[in-house]
């Protein structure tokens, strides 16, 4: 009996926790950084397994603190360290680690270019915890403060290279970071990326898609999907954020009629608004269309589920670009 | 230097270290017109003991003492402080509430060195020490964090997850100083919201607490010797101020900001002088 009892997970797909030899990147290149610099250490609010950082916990015990169930305590701690020379890592899920500790973040961290690395897990709709778990705002809250550097990965495997250039930025980093529930497939799989300039992951000429995180996998399946009805469509990742190639998403809109942002997030802050801002002042010239949560809270769900209902699936992706073409 | 030891400086150089204060602290406020004058006078005695007898401020960042204002608004005694300890240059006192000047009515980093956290948005000072003695712990260092908290923050959240934390992980390289002063923008602390008993409080959330007169310079002395030889726990002291300590006819006068007319603020140099 006692074999089947594993401790479970609603944070992941997955269902059980480190099952199957599932890859956890994060954890790993935790731990991989950790043993190369001294000054790394991870910090936690609760949530050690479903943040990855039980690994860090159990392999380095002495570079794994544990405050509690405590953000805003959290957010200062790390500061605190980060001020004696250390590079602490603060693990939550995103929605807690920005919104409820948004002030502390700012004074604490943001403003003094503390050489914290927040690491927020559980982005947008990613979760059938619901409305209190899910951060729709996160990268808003994060973009409006200065000396913030935002990294949101394509896919679990470009986690290892943004943790990475987050230990080589020295000052504040937010992560916005999702697990890998299976293991990635082939065409799943990602090449690392190079901090502040935009990947292109597919060419086109009349359509580009920039995406971030999750939504990268429904653009391509968008991409894919449009080409087919001969409309040649490229799918660009925007991992980094903040600061913003501007440059790439200029180049972009000269090139193609309609840019089509895709992102696990409000439409309002985010990296639509980003891309928007950049359309407006460089008078690029082409029409956008925002693809993400519009101005509304979600509810708990499956992933596929909520992209469908929310109109964020690569369906709705195809159909946003066929009503603006 | 032993950093388990007060530095070498006695009771009637450290009156007179208090009193030059509080006469910066005066000048300061008269300046701009209006400011933090009666807590400056207040926690001038506990700035003094702190800065003058307890901190070692000499060596690296990692061996140095620290001290964190978490009341960043008591920033006239702060900035005095630093001027009467030579940490600045005294001429730079002039310039407080200035436009363009670092000495702002909040201190914050932008001050430079001595200032190991913006606060202000108060109830986060504390946490900051946490992490910072948390890090010299892992690092084998024997620095001391201390924090100067305002008692209107404790009724910040944020201070009692931060007090949880220290207790839990033993930190007696912690001391904290709670500026007692019964005042908070509203009026009296104790109208506002009743928060007693503080000390048992303290006690229960595993503190090492000990109450003393915050304007007493012997008193606060010996509250430090204590504090310093507390083993596997934080230490908290609950010093008792009287705001406007020092100049007989501002003592007690409740005004969190208060307007300093120019001849209000000369005779209480005139006092402060004689």
């Amino acid at each position: 009996m006692s074999g089947s009892l594993h401790l479970g997970d609603f944070t992941s797909a997955a269902n059980v926790y480190g099952a199957g030899g599932m890859p956890r990147y994060y954890g790993d290149a935790l731990v991989a950084s950790a043993a190369s610099d001294p000054r790394v250490v991870a910090l936690g609010a609760d949530l050690s397994a479903p943040t990855e950082t039980d690994v860090i916990r159990d392999a380095m015990p002495d570079r794994f603190f544990m405050v509690g169930i405590q953000e805003a305590n959290l957010i200062g701690v790390a500061s605190g360290m980060a001020k004696m020379g250390d590079i602490p890592f603060a693990n939550s899920f995103s929605v807690f680690l920005t919104r409820r500790c948004y002030d502390q973040i700012a004074m604490q961290v943001a403003y003094p270019k503390a050489n914290v690395k927040l690491a927020g897990f559980l982005p947008g709709l990613s979760t059938l915890l619901g409305v209190s778990h899910q951060a729709i705002d996160d990268i808003a809250l994060m973009r409006a403060l200065p000396n913030m550097t935002i990294i949101e990965p394509g896919g679990p495997d470009q986690i290892v290279p943004a943790v990475k250039a987050a230990i080589e930025i020295d000052g504040p980093v937010y992560l916005r970071l999702q697990r890998a529930d299976r293991p990635l497939q082939k065409d799943q799989t990602l090449p690392p990326f190079e901090l502040g300039k935009a990947q292109t992951l597919k060419d086109g000429a009349d359509v580009a898609i920039v995406a971030s995180g999750l939504m990268i996998g429904q653009a391509r399946q968008a991409a894919t999907k449009l080409s087919k009805r001969g409309i040649s469509t490229a799918v660009v990742n925007l991992h980094t954020i903040k600061p913003l190639d501007r440059n790439a998403i200029t180049q972009w809109a000269r090139r193609c009629q309609l840019i089509v942002t895709a992102e696990n997030h409000s439409i309002i802050g985010g990296l639509g608004s980003a891309v928007a801002e950049v359309l407006a002042e460089e008078n690029a010239g082409a029409r956008l269309v925002r693809v993400g949560l519009k101005d509304r809270f979600a509810e708990g769900g499956s992933l596929p589920y909520l992209l469908q209902k929310y109109r964020m699936s690569a369906d709705a992706i195809v159909e946003a670009v066929v009503e603006a073409s | 230097m032993d950093p388990k030891a007060r530095n070498s400086i006695d009771i009637d150089t450290l009156c007179h270290k208090a009193k030059e204060i509080r006469k910066h602290v005066v000048r300061m406020v008269a300046r701009h017109g209006q400011g933090y004058v009666q807590q400056g006078l207040g926690a001038a005695d506990l700035f003094t003991v702190l800065y003058f007898s307890e901190l070692h401020l000499d060596g690296n960042d990692l061996e140095r003492d620290r001290c964190i204002l978490s009341t960043a608004h008591n920033s006239a005694v702060f900035h005095a402080t630093l001027a009467v300890r030579g940490l600045i240059e005294t001429s730079r006192l002039d310039s407080y509430c200035q436009d363009g000047s670092q000495l702002e009515i909040n201190v914050s980093e932008r001050m430079g060195a001595s200032v190991e956290a913006t606060c202000g948005s108060l109830g986060q000072g504390l946490s900051v020490a946490v992490g910072m003695a948390l890090s010299a712990r892992r690092r084998e260092s024997r620095a001391r964090y201390h924090v100067i908290l305002g008692d209107g923050e404790m009724q910040e959240g944020q201070v009692w997850e931060a007090a949880m934390c220290a207790a839990s992980y033993s930190l007696d390289n912690l001391c904290l100083t709670i500026d007692m002063n019964n005042m908070q923008a509203e009026g009296h602390i104790d109208s506002v919201l009743n928060m007693e008993p503080v000390a048992d409080k303290w006690t229960a959330f595993g503190w090492h607490t000990i109450s003393c007169d915050g304007n007493s310079i012997e008193a606060l002395m010996q509250a430090y010797d204590e504090a310093r030889d507390v083993k596997e726990k934080p230490s908290v002291i609950i010093a008792g101020t009287l705001v406007g300590s020092g100049v007989p006819f501002l003592e007690g006068k409740l005004s969190h900001n208060m307007v300093l007319p120019k001849d209000v603020a000369e005779q209480a140099l005139n006092f402060l002088e004689a």
